[in-house]
């Protein structure tokens, strides 16, 4: 199956080996990607597509259009590119005067919106092209013990008529990707609240190490070893974030955080050196000792 | 009140693409049960700020503003439609805030931090600057440099929607 392959900026700018890890895991169990020099930016959903709309939903159907031209489906690696595409593909197939409008400013360039593929998360692309039963087959060491609290994050689950993803309030598709790695899906309280990153970003820092310091504890009481996430904003307030939290509130925890994809390639035979773990800046002992004895 | 099916004078109709996602009429139907924000393992997660209690929540504090397009508190929101699914009275919080947004972008009272991604976005094809660091850990990793994307079509649907001239009204202000 093949797709165009839509980055974003987050991963491409600031965590490029989860790119890295992505076109090698997604390669290896025959999801073909086809790269687009021209995509842009979705554009990012809270910064500006909320803010401008008809310029945001022209640069969003711009880059779906790019796609058309490929003749592939869009396949995202972003929580909020995939908020942002999908909503507009979902708006411009629906409403044909609003299409006209956006085809009339895409007239300044050489492309037209056709409303002719879908946009899909990786993590759809998982469950729905591939099927985890399938998956699973690709699981040449399995992660018994490991136990992963899953965070699927905000964007992807609603509007849920349009995501189509999960329920926002009883999430529980992270937890079967997880599982069919061989993991132990943590049930932990505070699961559906966002990661905080609007808070940190907009002049609430310390607010945001209360909340992300909160989630983490809840995830460590559930017995978490590790936390998992289908969305590079999510893994920077889990990363870098968690860093801030538990010095600023003088938290002794560490919980290293996977994205999907590098916990997928640790079950298919890849190392923490080979998902670039040493990248991340939460790392634990212990964590590193039970995924080696997992692994051995 | 107004009737809850009455629809309310909205004034000038706005550009095609640009009409606020939702009436004001919502806001005035909300009576406060706090719902959307006051479950904590479930709703609004700005009502996590400090200054947030049940009885003043992060969404009444938006929608009760004397001046609510100039709340600095609306871009605490991050869009997640909880309360917009909690509320059992249809008000869509998410929505009038989101408008709220807009209004505050349109007047030149936007965050800062909005104005200046937006300007990197429509300039460079990215929501972040590309650094050296990004350039070397690319490097390292054997993936392609990055460079800016479509800046020219960028700049050419920018110039069409409005948006350059709105962007201008800013700069005017900085000087």
């Amino acid at each position: 199956m093949r797709f165009s392959l839509f980055l974003g900026c987050f991963i491409p700018v600031r965590l490029p080996h989860i790119e890295k890890v992505a076109r090698s895991v997604l390669g290896e169990i025959g999801v073909e990607l086809q790269d687009i020099g021209g995509f842009t930016c979705c554009p990012e959903p809270v910064g500006f597509h909320i803010n401008d709309r008809l310029t945001a939903t022209a640069i969003a159907a711009r880059n779906i259009a790019l796609a058309e031209e490929q003749g592939n489906d869009i396949i995202t690696l972003c929580n909020g590119c995939t908020y942002v595409l999908k909503q507009v593909n979902e708006e411009l197939k629906r409403d044909s005067e609003l299409r006209d409008k956006v085809n009339e400013v895409l007239s300044e360039t050489d492309h037209e919106y056709r409303g002719t593929i879908d946009v899909k998360h990786f993590a759809q692309v998982l469950n729905e092209d591939i099927g985890l039963d399938r998956l699973a087959k690709k699981v040449e060491r399995p992660l018994s013990g490991l136990s992963v609290a899953g965070h699927t994050g905000c964007h992807i689950l609603s509007p849920p008529d349009v995501m189509k993803f999960d329920d926002p309030y009883d999430p529980v598709v992270l937890d079967n990707m997880v599982a069919a790695l061989g993991a132990e899906p943590a049930d932990f309280s505070m699961k559906t609240i966002c990661c905080g990153w609007t808070l940190t970003n907009y002049g609430e820092r310390q607010s945001a190490n209360q909340l992300v310091g909160a989630k983490l504890q809840a995830m460590e009481i559930a017995g978490s070893d590790c936390i998992s996430v289908i969305c590079p904003q999510c893994f920077y307030q889990f990363d870098t974030g968690q860093m801030m939290a538990t010095r600023s509130l003088k938290l002794d925890l560490k919980l290293p955080v996977l994205f999907y994809l590098q916990l997928l390639g640790l079950s298919m035979g890849y190392s923490l050196e080979d998902v670039h773990y040493g990248m991340h800046r939460v790392k634990s002992q212990g964590f590193e000792e039970k995924v080696g004895r997992i692994l051995a | 009140m107004a009737a809850l099916d009455e629809k309310p004078e909205l004034g000038e109709a706005p550009e095609k693409g640009n009409e606020p996602k939702t009436l004001t009429i919502e806001a005035e139907i909300c009576f406060k049960c706090g719902v959307c924000c006051v479950i904590r393992d479930h709703s609004c997660h700005a009502q996590h700020a400090i200054h947030f209690n049940p009885k003043h929540t992060y969404v009444y504090d938006c929608l009760g503003s004397g001046d609510p397009a100039g709340n600095s508190n609306i871009w605490l929101c991050v869009s997640c439609h909880k309360c917009e699914e909690l509320c059992p009275y249809e008000v869509s919080p998410v929505h009038i805030i989101e408008s709220l947004k807009a209004q505050s972008f349109e007047e030149g009272r936007a965050h800062p931090l909005i104005v200046g991604e937006i300007k990197q976005i429509v300039s460079t094809g990215y929501a972040f600057p590309l650094t050296g660091s990004s350039s070397r850990q690319r490097e390292k990793l054997g993936l392609e440099a990055l460079t800016q994307r479509s800046e020219e079509d960028l700049r050419r649907i920018s110039e069409k929607t409005g948006l350059v001239a709105k962007l201008q009204r800013y700069e005017v202000e900085e000087t």
